[in-house]
């Protein structure tokens, strides 16, 4: 080895130290990252919220660094009593960002701490303001309301539905979630987390009180079902009857007209022979007899002429008269 | 075993380290031409047509560029993050649609229909299938705004629609109300999201299957039988009626037209023989006694030879003399003149 060499050996040697403290010294930051600066476990100066080349003492300072973003809770669904006493099944989603991050090290350590650490707070905050609820005021918003044409759309058959569905909210859904993102909030700031938001995602009735929910609303729809059928008879028999009425009308209607019209001619026949006939009574009622014997004498007729008949009288003696 | 005796190393005989130890000095460019070549190859990035890239120097985000050939900083100075914003992204909520083409299989699980299945204002239950269609606005606060952003995207999206739902009655949602119940979510959706600046911008909700659950759609079924069996029986007794009114008329009308055929024959009748007597009567006034007593024996002529047994009647008899019996032979006719 020659002089050169070395001096180029020890020169490489200085540059690999050189370079050592440098990069212990710089740190990066991400945009979604923060960080804190720890000398000897002891946090040094504000945490480092801004994205970046930033430096610290070499070696004996290090780094934590924290997400800055928002986090999602997602809570395991709950099953908890309404006021009303109904058993339903609440599942809760939450977001929460890292408010302070000194604070969060010292308390939780890191998410699974902090998750550990909300469901806690956040399950029993949920459960508490369910408890206190009634089952319409968690469904329904504050300005639930129920026109007469909706409650025709809605076909309730009950009194008891229709009174369900007419019942004002109170609070409703969403000033619900508003308190108990206030009440949670309030539990925070202890742990340096920021609850930016808690949402109930879902409410749905527990296994057994959905099997008599369905029942209900298969009853109702059966009810629904038996209206419509009952109505298509009654509306059938309705225009049965109407049709035997027109019928009725229709006929005797048509008989009266018919009697009119036969008691009119009658009548105009009457004046035409009493017209005629009246001309002369005694000898009408000696041609009308004779037209009336013969047509009324027959075959079966046994006619007995006596002697001071005129038709006898020739056969008896043909003199003149006396 | 070997053929040929393998030449024994004895370091400075060795060909291979004589060589390097020639080099030596020039030996050190090797890896900086390496460092150079990375160097090369990591300082440029195509984005694609649908993407936008977001440079991050150190960490912090110093452009977002548009589609095409951009050059950065090497070795991890720069970095870049691609991020679709111009495509149309889909959630889908209490479905999934499997396979890769348009029309793909249509998958709904346990786990899908928790998703839909929800509560309506009137406390009953029903099923909701929907779609957000939804775009990536800001690539830098997608990424750098909240960790899950398309979990907190359904999440959020759960909850709203179930909110809306459950301020709906479940008629309307099941039928006229869709498209409201599918705006008011949107907006509400939108707000939201902004409220966490997430960078996103909700296109629609599209309501998709909206049912009742399974085991009370028979129930829903028969409502919707019953209704067309309404209709049936209406339709059917009108039927009747239109069968059976246009014959009654028919037959009143008929009625009628005999009562009048009855007035015709009648009046026409009574003027006839009105008429005839007329005549007559003037004839018999000109000769009342013949006239009387030729009307008498044509009367006779008439009825006598139609007539049964004929009896003349003597004075103070008591029994009758036949005179004519037309009815039976004349052998048979008892007594005679």
């Amino acid at each position: 080895m020659n002089r050169f060499s070395a001096a180029i050996g020890g020169f490489v040697i200085l540059l690999g130290i050189g370079a050592f403290v440098l990069f212990s010294a710089a740190y990066t930051l991400d945009e979604s990252e923060q960080a804190i600066v720890i000398q000897f476990g002891a946090p040094v100066g504000d945490p480092v919220t801004t994205p970046g080349l930033h430096f610290k003492t070499p070696f004996i300072q290090e780094v934590r660094r924290f997400d800055k973003r928002l986090y999602s809770w997602d809570g395991d669904p709950n099953q908890i009593p309404t006021r009303g006493e109904q058993f339903i099944s609440v599942d809760t989603t939450a977001r929460w960002r890292i408010a302070d991050p000194l604070l969060f090290m010292q308390r939780v350590r890191d998410e699974r701490g902090a998750t550990l650490r909300l469901n806690d707070i956040l399950d029993s905050v949920v459960r508490d303001q369910i408890s206190a609820t009634d089952l319409l005021e968690i469904v329904r918003s504050k300005d639930w309301r129920v026109s007469e044409e909706d409650l025709a759309r809605a076909q309730a058959v009950s009194e008891t539905d229709e009174e369900i569905l007419r019942q004002r909210v109170a609070s409703g859904r969403e000033e619900l979630t508003k308190l108990i993102l206030e009440k949670a909030r309030a539990q925070m700031p202890t742990l340096g987390i920021e609850l930016v938001d808690i949402r109930i995602k879902r409410v749905d009735y527990v296994e057994s009180v959905q099997q008599r929910v369905f029942e209900r609303m298969i009853a109702e729809r059966q009810r629904i079902a038996e209206q419509f059928r009952s109505e298509g008879q009654g509306r059938a028999a309705q225009i049965d009857g109407q049709t035997q009425q027109l019928l009725a009308q229709i006929r005797s209607e048509a008989q009266r007209r018919a009697e009119l019209i036969r008691g009119e001619a009658d009548a105009e026949a009457t004046r035409v022979y009493n017209e005629a006939f009246g001309a002369d009574p005694e000898f009408f009622s000696f041609f009308r007899s004779l037209e009336s014997y013969s047509r009324s004498i027959g075959s079966k007729t046994t006619i007995f002429l006596g002697p001071d008949s005129d038709y006898v009288r020739y056969l008896r003696k043909s003199g003149l008269p006396e | 075993m070997p053929s040929r005796p393998y030449p024994p190393s004895e370091g400075a005989d060795n060909p291979l380290m004589e060589q390097l130890q020639r080099l030596g000095p020039v030996l050190w460019v090797i890896p900086l031409l390496v460092i150079a070549l990375f160097a090369a190859l990591t300082s440029y990035y195509t984005v694609q047509p649908e993407e936008e890239a977001v440079v991050k120097r150190f960490g912090r985000v110093i452009a977002i560029n548009p589609p095409g050939l951009h050059f950065k900083l090497p070795l991890g100075v720069d970095r870049v993050q691609f991020v679709p914003t111009a495509r149309v992204l889909k959630e889908e909520f209490g479905f999934r649609s499997g396979g890769g083409d348009a029309r793909g299989q249509y998958i709904k699980n346990r786990t899908h229909r928790d998703e839909s299945l929800m509560l309506t204002g009137d406390l009953k239950v029903i099923d909701v299938e929907w779609v957000v269609q939804f775009q990536i606005a800001d690539a830098d606060k997608f990424l750098h705004r909240a960790r899950q952003p398309i979990q907190t995207l359904r999440d959020i999206s759960e909850a709203v629609m179930r909110r809306v739902v459950g301020n709906s009655l479940g008629s309307d949602v099941l039928t006229e109300k869709r498209v409201q119940v599918a705006t008011a979510a949107r907006l509400e959706l939108q707000d939201i999201l902004n409220s966490f600046d997430l960078g996103i911008q909700i296109n629609t909700i599209e309501l998709q299957d909206v049912t009742p659950p399974d085991l009370v759609k028979p129930a829903f079924n028969e409502v919707n039988q019953a209704e067309q069996e309404r209709e049936r029986l209406i339709n059917e007794a009108e039927k009747r009626r239109n069968q059976v009114i246009p014959r009654a008329e028919g037959q009143a009308s008929q009625i009628i037209a005999e009562a009048e055929a009855y007035r015709a024959e009648r009046v026409n009748r009574s003027r006839g023989e009105a008429g005839r007597f007329s005549a007559i009567l003037t004839e018999y006034k000109r000769a009342p006694e013949i006239t009387r007593q030729r009307l008498y024996l044509e009367m006779i002529d008439n009825v006598l030879p139609k007539a049964g047994p004929v009896y003349i009647m003597e004075e103070g008899a008591n029994s009758p003399l036949p005179l004519l019996n037309l009815g039976q032979p004349l052998g048979g006719s008892t007594g005679g003149k």
